[in-house]
């Protein structure tokens, strides 16, 4: 794919060659607002939006890393759907226990690679990431999840959130310190694999 | 625990995102400190779950279509010209239908006020007004004539208005005479008035004119759009 040749032709108004892009980073848009919104059909929201968005506006792309520009469309969007959520909050549809717990939904068991018991543990694992995650101020989710999610670096990072490089630097140490805390609390649920003590490299 | 500097070092140090100086020095405190070790695989750990999180496929494709971004059909340069046109021609004949309107009836105001004037001020005036004016609608001047010499016609006004008239009729004589003398000289204007007023200031095929050349270049308009809209999906 010649990136740079797909967008100086969407530039000129071409939807295929935007269309082109937006085969080659949906999944990382998506993905990306999953993590940053925890609900996938808000985030499949906010994606449509960010590339809808892009395209209107990539007239003003001036170079550099399109991901990270395209990865601020998509914060943009997620930001957006997370102030109207403030303004107008919503219950949770998904069913619950009698103890009041939330019934895992079947997209938690969508793998069929996975045995029964890898894919409950996968589950926990990815139930108790998101939820530490849901738990962090949204800028600081933000930088986490485009920096460890999505392994951006620091320069792309900072070009997504549009702050200087010092201040990704210091919320990703301290959303890092809070995420390490609240997994903590999750530690008997987590698998063996996935303790933090057993985490010796990475 | 570590003070926040330090494990903002740690994080930056986690990235590779310190100098090598900067390196150097915190590995050699890393080996001595186990603190600040034990700090360091706390985020290391909590770096390595976030990066174990399955990637997602996205559940759909989120190609756009042209209606979701608002895009046109690139419509061809006539289309603009006779848009233009269609415009042109509606504001127009809506302006010859005002001015159609509106100049009857700004003469007709002024032959009221000046037919009332010539009532009181006496029968001999009136017809020269009427004359003087421009024409206006007959039915409606009519009655303001045939009103103006009446009220004229009593002893005390033809005594008032007429005693210095030299070898005219006395005013007994002129009691005498029926209204209808005075009538003639104002009948003439009222005709030229009614064959005046039959035709407006904007005769009626150029409004139809403008009316034919509104609706060809809005259909032709119509057209190029729809059959541009047509090739482009």
């Amino acid at each position: 794919m010649d990136e740079p040749a797909l967008i100086q032709t969407a530039q000129r108004g071409d939807l295929d060659a935007f269309n082109t892009l937006v085969l080659h980073y949906q999944d990382t848009v998506f993905n990306t607002a999953l993590r940053i919104l925890g609900d996938e059909d808000l985030a499949e929201d906010a994606a449509q939006e960010a590339f809808i968005s892009a395209f209107r506006s990539i007239h003003t792309f001036r170079g550099g890393s399109f991901k990270a520009w395209l990865m601020r469309t998509v914060t943009n969007a997620c930001y957006d759907e997370l102030r109207r959520q403030k303004r107008r909050p919503t219950t949770p549809l998904e069913p619950e226990t009698h103890d009041g717990e939330e019934v895992d939904s079947p997209r938690w068991l969508a793998d069929p690679n996975l045995t029964p018991d890898q894919q409950f543990e996968a589950d926990e694992l990815e139930h108790a990431i998101q939820h530490c995650l849901d738990m962090l101020p949204s800028e600081f989710r933000t930088a986490v999840v485009l920096a460890d999610v999505q392994g951006m670096d620091y320069t792309e990072v900072a070009a997504a959130a549009r702050v200087p490089l010092g201040t990704i630097k210091s919320r990703l140490a301290r959303a890092r310190l809070r995420l390490r805390e609240c997994l903590r609390g999750f530690e008997e649920l987590l698998p063996s694999t996935f303790r933090l003590e057993g985490e010796s490299n990475s | 625990m570590k003070n926040f500097r330090d494990i903002e070092r740690l994080s930056s140090f986690l990235d590779g995102q310190l100098s090598p100086a900067d390196s150097a020095r915190l590995e050699a405190r890393l080996a001595t400190d186990p603190e600040l070790a034990s700090a360091f695989n706390d985020l290391r750990a909590a770096r390595g779950i976030l990066r174990k999180l399955p990637s997602r496929k996205a559940p759909r494709n989120f190609t756009l279509t042209r209606q979701m971004v608002g895009l046109k059909p690139p419509l061809p340069r006539s289309y603009s010209f006779f848009r233009l046109s269609t415009a042109f021609a509606t504001i127009l004949l809506t302006l010859t239908f005002a001015v159609n309107l509106v100049t009857p009836r700004l003469s007709y105001v002024g032959p009221i006020n000046t037919g009332w004037g010539g009532g009181y001020g006496g029968g001999p005036a009136a017809p020269a007004l009427m004359e003087a004016l421009p024409a206006t609608e007959a039915p409606l001047a009519a009655p303001a004539a045939e009103m103006m010499p009446q009220p004229t016609l009593t002893a005390d006004s033809v005594a008032t208005e007429l005693p210095t008239a030299k070898g005219m009729a006395t005013p007994s004589e002129l009691l005498d005479q029926p209204p209808a003398l005075s009538q003639p000289s104002a009948a003439a204007p009222l005709e030229t008035q009614s064959r005046t007023q039959s035709q407006p200031p904007i005769p009626f095929i150029w409004q139809m004119i403008l009316l034919a050349a509104g609706i060809l270049s809005g259909l032709t308009a119509f057209l190029l759009r729809r059959s541009a809209s047509q090739k482009w999906k």
